[in-house]
């Protein structure tokens, strides 16, 4: 029978720990496929539909690509972001809500295992987002990937920084209107003016430098040159970028989480 | 020996200023079973959540079996199972994820869980319900899932807060039966109840709070035998008059 006080358990990852927060919060994640994967993948298929067929033939191609090869990365970071963002903090807040967040506080995980518990769930349910996006794409003949490696960075990177964006504001949500906030003032405008319908050539030249300060331009732009092999700005800048990010908030989460922000009482 | 608990000097304000445990200093002997009274308000949950990590001491200090339970939380909390009196659980969850779950958390690996959350599920009579939602069963099943899961990974120190408030006749006696077992076998027990009866049948030792300090302790003979019964020294110790007193 099982003994607690004789688990001789090294103080170093509680692994077991952490994949039973993945497994958990990927039930809940089945619980909702419509909401996590199916409603990305059709708008992502009327996506490719309305710029295929409808509106593409009409726009001539942008540097050497059709413009529905031009528009689908954009489009599949846009549903890797909300992806990201929505899995965090709505997982994050609704155990606020419903309180059984303290079944974690009671329990010998360490603030950065609760913070990768997390995240992990993330990444999985942006990874299977965008994949699921990148065969519909392939299968329609609209895209291919220059390079996997580089797709693969851009997908883990920008929605591990999304889902710390998101931890963070579940931390600080005190109603659901707070966390459809960033949602609605940040992440859509910033990602719909992000390039992901138009080049910056395309931008008055007065307004190009407002594409420049736009973080996700770079996202948007590191993803189409690993698919297509198309970009307005080097890829280093957009790397060095998310990598700040991912330390900025990282480091934030992992304070407010050691402070018991939103957490504790 | 070292207690199983030592609460000194704990002092816990909220952020809204409100103060919820004043001073309080308590000292639990391993293999104990103690009683933790004091009316609502008086800062027995708000004590029991500085213990376990729901809430962080404002200061004072806490050491499970003399290991610090802020500064080693990870190592105090794998020695300790909580039994909240609010149902904080995922409703969607089905009972045995619930307890499975818990168990997972405290680094147990699949073999054991399957076998502990076995033995739970068929002590607390929970096997026709263990693929519910949570949701879904009535209060007293819900209950019972609490419990086992606050037992999930046996854990030498038990905190259970009014964990027979609305249950049944039948599931208290279950209860009592097994805490008196888990107790024999050498399990340190905190007790909070609003059931002076269940106090007085379970628990050795009593402490009473009353506006967020400890205002009486001793043997459970000691406390009662003083005043005529556990409900009048209770009574006199919280500052509410008792029955002989305020029938007259």
């Amino acid at each position: 029978m099982w003994r607690g006080n004789e688990m001789n358990q090294a103080m170093g990852i509680n692994w077991i720990g952490l994949y039973t927060m993945v497994r958990r919060e990927a039930s809940r994640m089945a619980r909702i496929p419509v909401q996590a994967f199916i409603a990305p993948w059709i708008s992502a298929l009327l996506f490719i539909f309305i710029f295929g067929s409808v509106v593409g033939g009409r726009i001539s191609q942008i540097g050497g690509h059709r413009y529905l090869e031009f528009v689908l990365p954009g489009v599949l970071m846009l549903n890797i972001v909300n992806a990201a963002f929505i899995q965090a903090s709505t997982a994050i807040y609704f155990s606020r809500f419903i309180k059984f967040v303290e079944e974690l506080l009671v329990a010998p995980l360490s603030y950065v295992e609760m913070i990768l518990g997390s995240l992990s769930v993330v990444v999985l349910r942006a990874t299977v987002t965008g994949i699921g996006i990148l065969l519909m794409g392939i299968g329609f003949g609209a895209t291919h990937i220059e390079s996997w490696p580089m797709f693969l960075f851009w997908i883990v990177s920008v929605s591990t920084v999304f889902g710390l964006l998101g931890l963070i504001v579940g931390l600080w949500s005190k109603s659901f209107e707070q966390l459809n906030m960033p949602v609605v003032f940040l992440l859509t405008p910033l990602s719909m003016v992000g390039g992901v319908f138009n080049t910056i050539e395309m931008l008055p030249a007065k307004l190009q430098w407002l594409a420049y300060a736009n973080p996700f331009f770079y996202f948007i732009n590191g993803i189409r040159g690993a698919m297509i092999g198309f970009d307005e700005a080097p890829q280093g800048l957009g790397i060095g970028l998310t990598l700040g990010l991912l330390v900025v908030l990282g480091v934030t989460a992992w304070r407010l989480y050691a402070k018991g922000y939103g957490l504790r009482e | 020996m070292t207690p199983a608990l030592s609460i000194s000097h704990l002092r816990k304000t909220y952020r809204s200023g409100t103060v919820a445990v004043e001073d309080i200093s308590l000292t639990i002997p391993e293999g104990e079973f103690f009683g933790f009274l004091g009316p609502n308000g008086a800062g027995k949950s708000t004590t029991i959540h500085c213990i376990t990590g729901v809430a962080e001491p404002t200061s004072g200090k806490i050491e499970i079996f003399g290991i610090d339970a802020v500064k080693n939380y990870r190592e105090a909390r794998r020695l300790v199972g909580l039994c909240p009196q609010e149902f904080n659980v995922d409703p969607f969850a089905n009972a045995r994820q619930i307890v499975d779950w818990m168990g997972g958390y405290f680094g147990m690996k699949a073999s054991q869980r399957k076998e502990r959350t076995d033995y739970l599920m068929e002590r607390f009579d929970l096997i026709p319900h263990q693929k519910k939602q949570f949701r879904e069963l009535s209060g007293g099943l819900k209950r019972r899932v609490v419990l086992a899961r606050a037992l999930v990974n046996d854990p030498k120190l038990i905190i259970l807060d009014e964990p027979t408030a609305g249950v049944d006749v039948e599931l208290r006696r279950v209860l009592w039966r097994y805490l008196t077992e888990i107790n024999r076998d050498g399990r340190t027990i905190l007790l909070t109840s609003h059931y002076l009866e269940e106090v007085e049948r379970l628990c050795r030792h009593i402490a009473i709070v009353s506006k967020g300090r400890v205002v009486r302790e001793g043997t459970k003979d000691e406390i009662a035998g003083s005043t005529g019964g556990l409900e009048n020294a209770y009574l006199i110790a919280t500052g509410a008059e008792p029955d002989h007193v305020a029938g007259q």
